[in-house]
């Protein structure tokens, strides 16, 4: 691999973020935690009828998800703006989209992988039905990154600000809400014996085209952000 | 072609020059709202005859639909002029895209109260969870997220950069509003104002609806120009014109 080409430094920039986010191993374990204690509450808000628990398990698991996604964007680009290794990467030959994808692909692969794995089993927790598992599991593998590269677009807007972390929810959770529709959908729809491909293919059309659109606004917004 | 229309417009960009010009407007731009109102709410609220199925509780339509229209087209006219402040880095236009966001978000609140006391007599319930109210309330967050994004920042025309660009990501929700009731077949009615075509509503009803409408608009104008001078005056505080007028010297001041 000859260094100082993109594919080079996309590399460089992966295996860096994935070994800081190791050397922080308990900071993955976060989101995770949050899902976990987050669902145990609902049974005892709600009661633990397994017929009531099945029936809403899936959009539970799905905003319990949102929510920890949202909860750890918020240091998606902050150390680096802080230590200003961020106007290094804005400066480098390389396109500042790519390199912003490979900081997301990053950030997926640390805080949303953790919370697919588990999310079977918080489904379960809340009598989800077993045949409708691996629906659940697509959904989110389609859903998550596409909450990722859109709350990406956000936090790199909100860099610049230094009160950030309500008025990200503000701003994420309304986009948010065709995702949330068509996942739980698909979900809802597995769950009673319907096709459930139409929703999934729409999760893809837009992650197909989050990840085109979503690392190219998101330069553009991290360049407003730090222009000052 | 004289070439004073590209001219003009471009003189427009200047803040002294656009304060001047939206201080001229905005009392004929007020008064014509109001009188357009009072001709609008006259001729709906006393001339309309009554629904023959709704009776008279369908006479908050001529409140209800204007500000719905409003909430969108306000959405839009605030992307063009995020669109353009962004990208020709023009700063009246930021300011004109941020101030709309407000009164957006006032015609967007206007439409749901109404539309949630319109729905209780008619289907019985002050709120459902129907595409049409649900993109309507998406929206009305998405104006919130925009305005507290611009307020967040201490220098203003980052954060009017920053909320302008998040003006464009948001601006995929109002096709979805806008054709919610067609795409879902739910509780909201379909649209009886046509563009084109024939509308499906009597010709009496039609008129103050149609006279609502300009009202709104006069009055988004009005609005608008009332904040952008604020704005102006708040965020120019140090510049010479606004120091002039604030002395009452000559020749800058129009008041």
């Amino acid at each position: 691999m000859t260094p100082g080409t993109t594919y080079a430094a996309c590399a460089a920039l992966l295996r860096r973020d994935l070994t800081l986010a190791w050397r922080r191993r308990g900071d993955i374990a976060m989101p995770v935690l949050y899902a976990v204690i987050v669902t145990t509450l609902f049974p005892f808000a709600i009661g633990p009828e397994p017929a009531l628990l099945a029936r809403i398990a899936g959009g539970v698991v799905f905003v319990i998800v949102l929510l920890a996604i949202l909860l750890s964007l918020d240091h998606l680009f902050r150390g680096d703006i802080e230590d200003g290794s961020m106007e290094l990467l804005m400066l480098a030959p390389q396109p500042l989209a790519l390199l912003v994808g490979m900081k997301i692909l990053a950030h997926w692969i640390t805080s949303s992988l953790p919370l697919i794995v588990v999310a079977p089993v918080l489904a379960s927790m809340l009598k989800l039905p077993p045949e409708a598992m691996p629906v659940l599991v697509i959904a989110l593998l389609l859903s998550t990154p596409l909450l990722c590269l859109l709350g990406a677009v956000l936090v790199a807007l909100t860099a610049g600000s230094r009160r950030s972390g309500m008025l990200l929810a503000l701003m994420l959770l309304p986009l948010c809400v065709p995702v949330v529709i068509f996942a739980a959908g698909a979900l809802a729809a597995a769950q009673e014996g319907l096709p459930w491909v139409a929703p999934i293919a729409w999760l893809g059309a837009g992650l197909a085209m989050a990840l085109v659109l979503a690392p190219l606004a998101c330069a553009a917004a991290l360049r407003i952000a730090m222009d000052t | 072609m004289a070439n004073w229309v590209p001219l003009w417009l471009h003189r427009l960009g200047s803040p002294p020059v656009f304060y001047r010009f939206a201080g001229a407007v905005r009392p004929w731009a007020f008064g014509l709202a109001l009188l357009l109102g009072a001709v609008a709410l006259y001729g709906g609220l006393v001339l309309a005859p009554a629904d023959y199925q709704q009776g008279d509780a369908y006479r908050i339509i001529f409140i209800h639909v204007p500000s719905a229209w409003m909430s969108l087209f306000i959405y839009g006219a605030m992307a063009v002029a995020a669109f353009i402040g962004l990208v020709w880095r023009i700063k009246i236009a930021e300011v004109v895209a941020m101030e709309s966001a407000p009164v957006g978000a006032a015609f967007t609140l206007i439409t749901l109260v109404t539309g949630s006391l319109w729905g209780k007599p008619m289907w019985g319930t002050w709120w459902t969870w129907d595409a049409r109210l649900t993109s309507e309330l998406v929206l009305l967050f998405i104006y919130l997220g925009i305005i507290g994004l611009y307020h967040s920042f201490e220098d203003r025309r980052q954060g009017a950069r920053a909320a302008a660009f998040l003006v464009l990501v948001g601006a995929v929700n109002v096709p979805i509003v806008h054709f919610s009731v067609n795409w879902w077949n739910t509780l909201h009615q379909g649209s009886t104002v046509r563009l084109l075509g024939p509308s499906h509503i009597e010709a009496s009803m039609l008129w103050p609806l149609l006279t609502m409408m300009a009202a709104t608009k006069c009055y988004y104008v009005a609005s608008l120009f009332a904040r952008v001078r604020a704005d102006l005056i708040a965020s120019e505080g140090g510049k010479a014109w606004v120091r002039d007028i604030a002395l009452g010297q000559p020749g800058n001041d129009t008041a």
